[in-house]
């Protein structure tokens, strides 16, 4: 929201699903219950981000931002390898190979629960931006710094939020995704590329195209591992990339001329 | 900026010619003093990941088109040459030079997807170009081996083919890489190119609007980049004797190439050289030190660095450096 890129971002869903993890094997806490304790420290962790690392470089440009989240991104990488080891880990839940079908298509109970999560969670970020006042000063501060704050928003505290939010989002993604996909020190790499691709392919800006173009990635990734082969999943998603960056670089819903 | 800085005051290039004269006796002399095999590999590893830093500053720091995919180029050097060498018996030689063909022609369509998108954007599409060639050949075994990789198979002392027994002439490709590097960095600097490029890099719109054909000169600097990457990806395979995708296309090369550059200052010549000098031996003692058992210290080390030089000293060690120069004239 604040137009920083982070590249980070995939590091802190890999945070959030150790520390579902280790709430789950450590106290016996259900993966989708720790949501209650990733979100919350996800975002203080944000709000000191925002404090003491981005607010340094805000203003002057793509390159020290590119940079410090991408260090960061390394940072928080490394710092996992060497404290949590290169190891996958999974956590077993009664609902991790439960399934039932219908009309012969399959539906995994753990995926299914983290679909409507994620849908609600996303929902109630719309609602929080476009109805409260908060979510309105993000948005003019996105708009224009200079002008929002001149319109006295405090654009520290509305950044320190949509960053707290960021963060806060990414943990809860990690904790949903625990209960079905292993950790492991470099897993954010994956989550951040996908991100990528679904906000090229959905128009960059776009929240709702970004949805849009992750459930069509989803289709297309499903497609690719059941007609090509099991490991091609990631083969066809940027093959879409590259096919969207080809042909329509503006993404699905913008328009022809940039 | 750097770059035009050292342009604007002529009696800076005399001198330098002293310095480099002596820094070039100094590096030719070097395998004489250095004794230990680990202490010519640090040296080694030093010229060839400061070279691959030249290459990336080229686009990098001069154009500030931010790749985070060189190791596509790398990659695409060291299958070429070892492809070249193992099915049909041709010297990394003449595989050197194939391989930095293969890459300028991959530059081309992946630049044009890539330069579709701007600052971060491109950087991502960069990452997300290397990963599909990384999977590309892990999955198509019958082409390159696959996961496992292959061994290059040692032929004695074979100068010919690019194999030698002592470490010395590894050490002496390696510095006359860097040197092409830095003379190629050198020319284009001081070339109408070189101003095109910095005006690119501040401000692509801008650019454009007077008359620089920025597509273009985007384009052509990428080609010279990824020529350059890719020799170094052949000399690389040839100095561990092994192949496998993911050390071909390993995120480590692309970042590594970024961040000497960056901790050395972007966009000046000698910048990537600095920072190389630094990290890599910091790495090779951290590694010696510590042992493999913490796998990643190397990175995490690395990282810190690099916030420590975006939040206090954005221009790099380069930026000291001439600061340093400065007090001293003065004084």
């Amino acid at each position: 929201m604040v137009k920083i890129v982070n590249f980070a971002q995939g590091e802190f869903v890999m945070i959030g699903m150790y520390i579902s993890f280790f709430l789950a094997t450590r106290l016996g806490i259900d993966p989708l219950l720790s949501l209650l304790v990733s979100m919350p420290v996800m975002f203080l962790a944000g709000v000191l981000l925002q404090h003491v690392l981005i607010r340094r470089v805000l203003g002057l440009g793509d390159m020290p931002q590119i940079f410090l989240t991408f260090a960061l991104s390394v940072l928080l990488m490394n710092v996992a390898l060497l404290l949590f080891t290169a190891n996958y880990r999974t956590v077993q839940t009664p609902y991790t190979d439960a399934s039932f079908h219908i009309g012969g298509v399959y539906v995994s109970v753990a995926k299914l629960i983290a679909f409507v999560l994620a849908m609600a969670l996303s929902c109630a970020l719309t609602l929080l931006l476009h109805r409260t006042d908060i979510g309105k000063a993000m948005r003019a501060a996105a708009q224009n710094r200079d002008v929002a704050m001149l319109m006295g928003i405090d654009t520290n505290r509305v950044f320190a939020v949509a960053v707290g939010l960021a963060l806060a989002l990414a943990g809860a993604a990690g904790s949903l995704l625990m209960p079905f996909y292993p950790v492991y020190p470099t897993v954010g790499q994956v989550f951040v590329l996908m991100a990528f691709v679904a906000v090229v392919l959905g128009t960059l800006g776009n929240v709702t195209g970004a949805l849009v173009a992750g459930l069509m990635m989803g289709v297309a990734e499903s497609l690719g591992i059941q007609f090509i082969g099991a490991d091609s999943g990631l083969i066809v998603v940027f093959g879409l990339l590259l096919a969207t960056l080809a042909l329509r670089p503006s993404g699905l819903f913008g328009g022809w001329a940039r | 900026m750097g770059a035009v800085e050292a342009r604007a005051s002529p009696r800076a290039t005399r001198r330098p010619a002293v310095w480099i004269g002596a820094l070039a006796v100094a590096s030719l002399a070097l395998p004489a003093l250095v004794t230990t095999p680990f202490g010519m590999d640090v040296c080694v590893r030093v010229l060839l990941f400061a070279f691959i830093g030249v290459a990336w500053n080229l686009m990098g720091g001069y154009a500030k088109q931010l790749s985070l995919g060189h190791a596509a180029y790398f990659g695409l050097g060291a299958y070429t040459s070892t492809i070249l060498l193992i099915r049909f018996g041709i010297s990394p030689w003449i595989g050197l030079v194939a391989g930095g063909i293969v890459a300028m022609l991959a530059s081309l369509p992946i630049g044009w997807l890539c330069f579709r998108l701007r600052g971060p954007y491109f950087a991502i599409a960069t990452i997300a170009t290397a990963q599909v060639l990384m999977l590309l050949f892990l999955k198509f075994r019958g082409f390159a081996w696959g996961a496992e990789g292959t061994t290059i198979p040692f032929l004695g002392n074979a100068p010919l083919m690019m194999q030698f027994s002592g470490k010395a002439p590894y050490y002496y490709i390696a510095l006359a890489l860097l040197a092409l590097g830095l003379l190629t960095t050198y020319l284009i600097e001081r070339s109408w190119m070189g101003y095109y490029l910095v005006a690119v890099g501040e401000d692509e719109d801008a650019a454009q609007a007077i008359g620089v054909n920025a597509p273009r000169i985007k384009r052509d600097i990428y080609l010279i980049s990824a020529f350059l990457t890719a020799l170094a990806g052949t000399f690389y395979v040839q100095y561990i004797y092994f192949i496998d995708p993911n050390t071909a296309f390993s995120f480590n090369v692309s970042v590594e190439a970024a961040l000497v550059s960056i901790v050395g200052g972007i966009g000046t010549l000698w910048g990537p050289v600095l920072g190389t000098a630094l990290l890599e031996p910091l790495s090779a003692f951290l590694q010696s030190w510590l042992g493999s058992s913490h796998a990643g210290v190397q990175l995490t080390v690395y990282a810190l660095i690099l916030m420590a030089v975006i939040l206090w000293r954005p221009t790099g060690l380069m930026g000291l450096v001439s600061d340093a120069i400065r007090i001293l004239r003065r004084g």
